[in-house]
């Protein structure tokens, strides 16, 4: 029985589709189906940003050795995959996001003039976080530092 | 069930095409060609075959470029990288690797088969020749690829292999020279090969192919023996 005829008595016998067409197509739809998911889940996955060394997720993070740090000096550190900039003054350590409330880029620490600053538009912090000058809409997040024997810690994130 | 069915989405989308770009006519004559009774053997497939590895290894090699570092002091790192910590980095990277011995496996099987079967005779005497080259670009493919894991195995693999170029007469010592982009094999040889073998080689892979296919559909698959 050919195709033609085999529709023809479908249409006949008021069936839109005959037991051995619907077989057909479940099986050929599942086969293509596992066919295309067992490609197609190694590929998002090996796209998916993988894990990296560092341990995700919040609580307290060892930064890097206070040594590293003398005073008037700051550095940025990955903290939780965060950026936090951490700086040593004569008043003791400031740690904050490193991320500039006007558009996202890195703060580095000015060190003549002892400010934290926005290398893409200008903006200026204080140690505190506050805007001192520039296009900056709201200040810096603050996070808690402490400094347990040679250690560094970072608290949040 | 109505006598006036709507025809089947397909030849909806099909007729809306060809009624724009007059392409059903052509378009058929080049899919429904029926392959000959004689060539319906699993030894005819051997071509398709290596070009079928060969795209796996066009998806997988652009994924492992994804996370691969050409240089000298971060290549090893990186494919520790892809085969620890991405997800199914150890899978693309290892159906690369033994993708590549299993093209120039096919390859040869395919050259064989052309072989035995004196499919090489007039009027295919060039499409051999185009075959030829699509096998020495396998090879070159497999030979640049080899040293990009950047392993003592790769370094000595490179050293030793590209040693055999030095031993051409007169202009040995230069070619040798231009390959390895120094007297040792050196990051810059690194980088060289990595450039050739992502950029330079598939390039000149995707040339020959249009040119191997483009002259089989012409001439047709040769007669039985």
């Amino acid at each position: 029985m050919d195709e033609s005829t085999r529709r023809t008595e479908e249409e006949a016998l008021d069936r839109p589709i005959s037991r051995r067409r619907l077989f057909k197509y479940i099986l050929l739809g599942v086969s293509a189906a596992v066919t295309a998911g067992g490609v197609l889940t190694p590929i998002i996955a090996y796209l998916w940003p993988p894990k990296q060394a560092a341990a995700a997720g919040g609580g307290r993070v060892a930064v890097g050795a206070a040594a590293d740090l003398p005073v008037g000096k700051g550095q940025v550190y990955s903290v939780n995959n965060k950026p936090v900039i951490v700086i040593h003054t004569a008043d003791g350590y400031h740690a904050l996001s490193a991320v500039c409330t006007h558009l996202g880029c890195i703060v580095t620490w000015a060190e003549q003039r002892a400010v934290i600053a926005c290398p893409c538009h200008a903006a200026f912090f204080t140690t505190n976080g506050d805007v001192i000058s520039g296009p900056a809409p709201a200040p810096l997040q603050v996070y808690r530092v402490q400094v347990e024997g040679d250690q560094i810690y970072v608290e949040g994130g | 069930m109505a006598a006036h069915t709507r025809p089947k989405w397909g030849t909806r989308v099909g007729d809306w095409l060809d009624e724009r770009f007059d392409v059903r006519i052509p378009l058929e004559a080049f899919l429904k060609k029926p392959v000959p009774k004689h060539a319906i053997r699993w030894y005819f497939c051997l071509g398709g075959i290596t070009f079928a590895v060969f795209l796996i290894q066009g998806v997988t090699g652009i994924l492992l470029s994804l996370y691969y570092r050409p240089t000298p002091e971060q290549a090893y790192e990186s494919i520790l990288f892809i085969m620890n910590n991405v997800r199914f980095g150890w899978l693309i990277r290892s159906i690369h690797h033994w993708s590549a011995s299993l093209m120039i496996a096919t390859c040869i099987a395919h050259m064989l088969r052309v072989f035995i079967t004196g499919a090489y005779k007039k009027p295919r005497e060039l499409n051999w020749v185009a075959g030829v080259f699509l096998l020495l670009l396998t090879l070159a493919f497999g030979f640049t690829g080899y040293l990009l894991p950047w392993d003592q195995r790769a370094l000595w693999g490179s050293t030793v292999g590209s040693e055999i170029l030095g031993v051409i007469p007169l202009i040995g010592k230069a070619l040798l020279g231009l390959l390895r982009a120094g007297a040792d094999v050196t990051g810059l040889t690194l980088t060289r090969f990595y450039g050739l073998h992502m950029l330079v080689l598939p390039v000149l892979a995707f040339l020959f192919l249009a040119v191997h296919f483009v002259i089989i559909r012409r001439q047709g698959i040769s007669g039985p023996l």
